[in-house]
Order: C-alpha cells, then structure tokens, then sequence
C-alpha cells in the first residue's frame, strides 16, 4: 500500500473522484442538449457558482475549524440590502458602501462568535436565531420590497467578463478560492484551523487557541456571506430581501460534496472547488434540459445523499483495509 | 432454600487485555457481599456482565443453578438483576413515582396511566423504607442521596433478588451514607443478595458479610468480614510478583536546582496541594480513580482554573491562564485521554507533533514542510514508531505509537520542555510497549527534565518513580520515597480515612 503508484494514488484520491462524477454529469447534459457547452451557457454556470462559492469559501474554513453558520444566507441577503442603499438612499460611493458592507458582515460574524465561544452556545442552534433575527430587520427595512440600484459603476462588477467567459464576480470567487486554498493548507493560521477542528481538546492542550480560531472564522464568514450578497446585488441591479436566503445550505452542500467533513478538520478548497462546479452544472443542467424547477430541488438533495452514500463506502473500504493491514 | 448466585469461570478480553480470568464464586440470600480490588481489578467489567451490559467470553452466571445468558441489561433485569451505578440512571425530567415504575407504568385498559394506582403502590413503597420523598416530587430536584434511594426503590419494586451497587457512596454525606446503609440492611433482612463494590473499607467493614478480592482480573480468595481486618485485605489485593521489567532501568541519581513549586493549590477538586520538583527528578502521583491527580496537573497547566494558592517555576511565581502559556514556559502534558484529549485522530503525525512548535517550523508566511518532517522524523527515529511516513494519520496507529507520537511532541528538538507531565502514559497499551515507555521516562529524567508521572497501577508507580505523593479525595494523604514505597503502604495512604 504504501508503495501505490502515482497514478493509483491519484485514480484513489477522492478529487479524482469527484471530478470524474461532475465530467460524467456535464457530458450526460451536453448529450440530451448541445446548447449545453456552449459560450452563453458556461458563462452561466460559472456566474452562479459565484454565490455560493463566495459564501461557500467562508463557510468551508468555518467547517473544517469545527463549527457552522447557518446565518450565512441571511448575512449576505442583509448584504446586498445594506449596499443597495447605502448607494442609493445615502448616496455613499460604491467602492466606500462594498467595503462598509463587507464590515457590516464581518460585525455579524463578531456577534455569532460572541454567542458561540463566550456564551458558548452550540453554532448550529445560535446561527439558526440569528439569522431569524437578520431575516426579520431585513423585512422591515426594505417593507420587503427590492431596493434599486442605478449606479452603473456598480453594475459593472457585474458585467466585466475576460474572454467574454469569465465574470468578475466569477473571477473573485476564484481568487478567494485560491487565496484560502493556501492560508489553509500552507500557514500556521490554516494548520492551527484543522487541528482545533479536528479536535478541540486536544487543541487546546497542545497550546493553541481554538476559541480564537472559531472567532476568526465565524467573523470571517460573516464579511465574505456580505460580499457575496453585495455582489449579488450588483448583477440584479437591486438589492432583494430574499434573493440569498437558502443559499448557506448550497455553501454546505459544495463543501460536503468537496469532502469537507461536517465533524471538522478534514476537507480542502481544491474539492469544494470542484464540489461548486458540480452542484452549479448540475442546477444548471436540471434548468436548460427544462426539468420543473421543483424537480431540481428533488435532483439536489438526491446528489447530496450520493454523495454521503458515497462516502461512507469510501470510509469502510478504508477501515476494511486497514484491518487487513493489521494496523 | 434462599437464593444463590454464583459466577462459573467467567472470562473476558478486550483488545489486548485480558480484563477477566477464570472468576468464580457464590454468593447466597440475605448476605451482603464486598468485591474488593484495586484500579483496574476488573470489579466494573464483572458488574456489568451481571446487567447485561457486555457478554462473557467464557464461564456464565447462574442464578439457583440455572445459567442465565443475558443479551441486553433488559433481560438481566427481568431475571431478578438491579446493579446501581455511580451514574444514577433515572429521568431526573419525571417525578417520583413514574421513575420508580419506570417500564411497568399501571394503565387502564385503554392505555391511560392509573394515577391512582401508581400514587398508591408507590407510597406503599415510600412508607415501607421510611423516607420522607413524596410521591410526585421531581426527581431532577432532589438530594443526591434521595435519587439514590429512589433507584433502590425501583430495584425493590421489581422485585430484584439480586442488588449491586457500584461505589454507592462516592457522592454522599454521612448522615446519607447512614440512611443507605440502614436500607441495605432491610434489603438483606428481605433475603436479598446484595453486592457492594467500594474502595472505602471502613465501610466495607461495617456493612458488609464477606468480602470478594480480585487482582488483575482474578479471583483471589473470599474474606468472611468478621475474621478479617485491613492489613490482609491489603496483602490480598497486591499480593503478585514484580516482574524484571523495572530492574534493567537506568535511573538518574543526580537531581539539579528545584524546578517546580506547588503551593496550597485550591481549585474546585483539589484542596491545599503542596510540592516540590526537582530537575531531573521522577515524581510519582498515586491514589484511586477519582483521588484528584488529573485535576492537580491540569490546574498545573493551565488548563483548569484555580481558586488559590500558588506555583513557582524556576523560583518565579507563574500564572498560566490557558495550557498554551504553560507551554511556552517549558511545561508540558500528555494526558490521560489520548485519543480524546492528546491527539487529532484524522491528521497526520507531522501535524500532532509539530502543532505546539509551528512558530518555528515556518519561512515568513509559511509553513516550512521541510523542517517540519525534520522534527516529526526525529520523534518517528528517536522513539521507533511504526510508520511508513509522518504523513500518516495517527487514527491508524497503534495506542503505543499515538502515545510515542505525544510524547516526540513535547520532547522535540524544537520544544524546551522543563516539566513534563505524564497522566496514565501506559493505559492501554502493550506490556512491551509498557517497558519502553518506563526507559524513555528515566531517559527524560537523566537530561534532567522533571518529570511527574501520574499512574493507577501500583507496581508501576512506585518501580518507575523517585518519590510518590498519594491522594486521596483531592487532598495528599502522604508521601513515600521509592526505597521505602510498597504496594501496601502505598495503597494504605490511597485509601486511608
């Protein structure tokens, strides 16, 4: 075993895997319909990765550190709300309102933290109030009305594209993946984020700080969600006040398919990356073959519970092997 | 004819030990019967294989002669089997009397409760005890001692002919103690067999008929009560030969300046705990499960807040507010949960071992691979673990080779370490393994680290350490040097009154 090639190692490694599934599920598309693959329709799919992969970055960190928020829909939604009008009500500038945006999420996170690690309630249960809470204000403010956008400096992150195929919001995503892809695997801050995760306990008895990581991490979910919403808004010209709602179980979703474990300290960007691309190419297969849009939600979960089906395959082969091993 | 319960060569292992060996004895109607013995004897494994909870894996239990296979704790209670835990197994969200007739509710006929009823047996049941508990009282809101009263009640009402309590008295008062003791008395005039597992052998001598001894998983001999006293309880339950395995040790002989001062340390477990270390010095920490050794450590480092009291290091008075400042200070713990509390099972031995040191395993920004295998591959050499790479996940280690990878973190090359606390370092795992881990501790010694090694099993504690403080209830009952430490006298100190 420990002698495996390069090659078996790859064709094992469950990246491949994945990869291998999402080839297989785009191909399947582009049989029933050609249009599929084609410039528009790529384009597409990578524009709505960018949501949930904006907030999907935040919110794999959050997992593999042990911890959860299901706020996260709700902070971006808030986002996109805060930064509609703060350019249009207030008049503020758009680079000044993106970025007093991008503080009013990270001051979310601050909050979910403070309930998490100094109240020490449990994240799944503290984000659910939350985001009820985030959800009512966003309510109230808007009347529950789309709030327009007409500055069209800020509709043009929406609309730059390179090679008339990658959008900037695209091109963000990509960026965060990437940049977080290296803090986690390559820093003593990303090490420190697996090892709390995988086990707090032991963490913190080895000398580092678990209660300061999850700060971090929820604080920094909370200002990506809000990008990510604030995005959003610049390609709808609007901001809604449902528009993201939900989007924080596609966030989980990629990650899981990812192999993000949902217990902590496993899981890498290069896999959500890919679980993204297949969630998104899936969605967006589902739509152009013109299954019933309810239908969708149907084919989503099934692909989440295959996934974890899986998995567990996966995890018992393992152990299987290893008691063969005699380890 | 009264009852009799007898137990026919019963056996049982668990990977790598062997928890039970060839037991068999009888106990008989309306005796009070002690089992007696040591950490680790095997009192909790025989106790749970009479509930059912874990099957035999040889021999059998046998009421009046008939053996009884019991597959779940069910099935051990309908045949006449109560065993009372430390931890009370009752809803403490339901009141008296459901708790008491908890699993035979009196229902009408269409399946509606018969308060009536239920209120009325369990008075009958109440008054018959003498206690002063309502019937409809919460059991959440009463005094330990009374849920306990109430868990006898339960086991009287289903007409149990077999009772055994597991440390009943752990968490009581004295005058509780005397209510519980008056209660097993009127279990045993009711001709009850009752088994009573205690370290506390005052009381074993005022309740008690006979008394079983167990060592290391054996029956040793059965003690009438009367015809005993405690200096042979004690012969019985460490009388065995000490191996080789301590004779070979390299010991060092020359301690350095003090490293560690303890004292009057108060926490929420412990109370009025002083000591010194020395560098270079093997300190033992003896006492029962329970005595408060983890909690005095983990007070040590950080890890548990303290109320009072103070600890010097290096003759500087410290105040570590979370294990990360002990660290950094040259203090260093492996604890006694190492798959709980020691180790990241999914990540890699690199990543465990180098966890406390990544401030010096990194180039600017990043972490620097290279010299982190360097560390990591100095532990896997220097303690010979078994492993293809440092990349293996520890999951898939052996429990000798996770506990060689706690110990290569807090000894290597990048660490500086002063005081390294061991808790239970050999729990668990192989007798070889044992004796290696004894070498690498007189080694930690000779390069004159201070080392504190927390321990259950007395043959161990007093071969491996210098000198053994003993705990007992979160005080230290006293102190022995090796020269003059024996299982006895040490045992005497842990269980002392």
């Amino acid at each position: 075993m420990e002698n495996m090639s390069a090659a078996k190692r790859l064709l094992r490694s469950k990246l491949f895997s994945l990869a291998a599934v999402t080839a297989v599920v785009v191909l399947i598309f582009y049989l029933i319909r050609r249009s599929y693959l084609g410039v528009d329709n790529i384009r597409g799919i990578l524009n709505s990765m960018s949501l949930s992969g904006t907030i999907g970055v935040g919110m794999a960190c959050l997992l593999i550190g042990g911890g959860v928020d299901l706020a996260a829909g709700a902070e971006g939604c808030f986002g996109g709300v805060m930064v509609a009008l703060l350019i249009s009500k207030a008049g503020a500038p758009w680079p000044v309102a993106l970025v007093a945006v991008i503080l009013i999420g990270a001051a979310i996170g601050a909050f979910n933290a403070f309930l998490i690690n100094v109240l020490n309630f449990m994240g799944f249960i503290a984000t659910i109030g939350v985001s009820s809470m985030l959800q009512g204000i966003i309510n109230i403010i808007t009347k529950a009305r789309n709030i327009s956008i007409s500055d069209r400096g800020f509709w043009s992150i929406g609309t730059v594209a390179v090679a008339n195929l990658f959008t900037l919001p695209f091109m963000i995503m990509a960026a965060l993946v990437v940049v977080y892809g290296i803090i986690l695997s390559r820093t003593r801050f990303g090490r420190t984020v697996y090892m709390c995760g995988g086990n707090r306990r032991a963490a913190r008895l080895s000398g580092l700080n678990p209660k300061k990581i999850s700060t971090i991490l929820y604080i920094n979910c909370g200002a990506l969600a809000s990008l990510g919403g604030a995005i959003l808004a610049a390609r709808m010209h609007s901001g809604s006040p449902k528009a993201v709602l939900g989007s924080e179980l596609d966030a989980i979703t990629a990650a899981v398919l990812g192999g993000v474990s949902f217990m902590g300290g496993a899981g890498n960007m290069g896999g959500c990356f890919i679980g993204l691309l297949l969630l998104c190419s899936f969605n967006n297969g589902l739509i152009s073959v013109k299954l019933a849009s309810y239908w969708t939600i149907v084919a989503q979960g099934v692909l989440l519970i295959a996934a974890l089906i899986a998995d567990y395959f996966n995890v018992r082969a393992r152990a299987r092997e290893l008691k063969a091993a005699g380890a | 004819m009264d009852t009799y319960l007898e137990f026919r060569g019963i056996g049982k292992s668990f990977p790598g030990v062997q928890a039970l060996d060839d037991i068999s004895f009888t106990v008989s109607g309306g005796r009070v019967c002690a089992i007696l013995g040591e950490n680790g004897a095997g009192k909790s494994t025989l106790l749970k294989i009479l509930s059912g909870d874990i099957q035999p894996g040889a021999g059998g239990v046998y009421i009046n002669g008939a053996e009884q296979r019991f597959t779940s704790p069910y099935q051990a209670i309908r045949s006449g089997i109560s065993v009372i835990y430390q931890e009370r197994q009752l809803i403490p969200a339901m009141n008296v009397m459901e708790n008491i007739f908890l699993g035979d509710i009196p229902a009408g006929r269409a399946g509606f409760v018969d308060r009536a009823e239920l209120r009325g047996r369990t008075q009958e049941i109440i008054d018959s005890f003498g206690l002063p508990i309502h019937p409809l009282e919460l059991v959440g809101r009463l005094p330990v001692a009374y849920q306990q009263m109430v868990e006898i009640m339960k086991a009287y009402r289903r007409n149990s002919k077999i009772i055994a309590f597991d440390e009943p008295t752990a968490s009581l008062t004295d005058s509780e103690i005397s209510i519980l003791f008056e209660l097993i008395g009127k279990l045993r005039n009711d001709g009850k067999i009752v088994l009573y597992v205690s370290h506390r052998l005052s009381e074993i001598f005022q309740i008690t008929d006979e008394i079983v001894v167990l060592k290391d998983g054996r029956f040793v001999k059965t003690l009438e009560t009367r015809e005993t006293d405690e200096q042979e309880l004690i012969t019985a339950m460490v009388g065995r030969d000490i191996g080789d395995t301590y004779s070979g040790l390299k010991r060092n002989d020359r301690y350095g300046e003090t490293l560690l001062e303890v004292s009057h340390l108060e926490t929420a477990a412990v109370h009025d705990i002083s000591f010194e270390l020395k560098s270079g010095e093997i300190l033992g920490l003896s006492g029962l499960v329970g005595a408060g050794r983890t909690e005095v450590v983990r007070a040590i480092f950080g890890a548990d807040a303290i109320i009072s009291g103070e600890i010097k290091l290096e003759g500087k008075p410290v105040h570590f507010k979370k294990p990360g400042d002990a660290i950094a200070a040259g203090i260093a713990l492996c604890p006694e949960d190492r798959k709980e509390q020691g180790l990241v099972l999914l990540r890699s031995i690199r990543d465990n071992i180098t966890a406390p040191v990544l401030d010096k395993v990194r180039k600017g920004l990043f972490l620097d691979k290279k010299a982190e295998d360097e560390v990591a591959g100095d532990a896997i050499k220097k303690y010979s673990i078994k492993t293809p790479s440092s990349d293996k996940p520890v999951l898939e280690l052996s429990g000798g080779n996770q506990q060689k990878v706690i110990l290569g973190r807090w000894t290597s090359s990048k660490m500086v370490t002063k005081v390294l606390i061991l808790d239970e370092p050999t729990k668990g795992i192989d007798v070889g393994t044992k004796a290696e881990v004894y070498r690498i501790v007189c080694d930690f010694a000779r390069d004159g680290i201070g080392v504190i090694f927390i321990s259950s099993e007395l043959t161990e504690v007093i071969n491996v350490a210098d000198r053994i403080i003993v705990m007992r209830n979160g005080r230290i009952t006293g102190e022995v040097r090796r020269e003059e430490a024996s299982e006895e006298s040490v045992l005497a100190l842990a269980m002392s009154e």
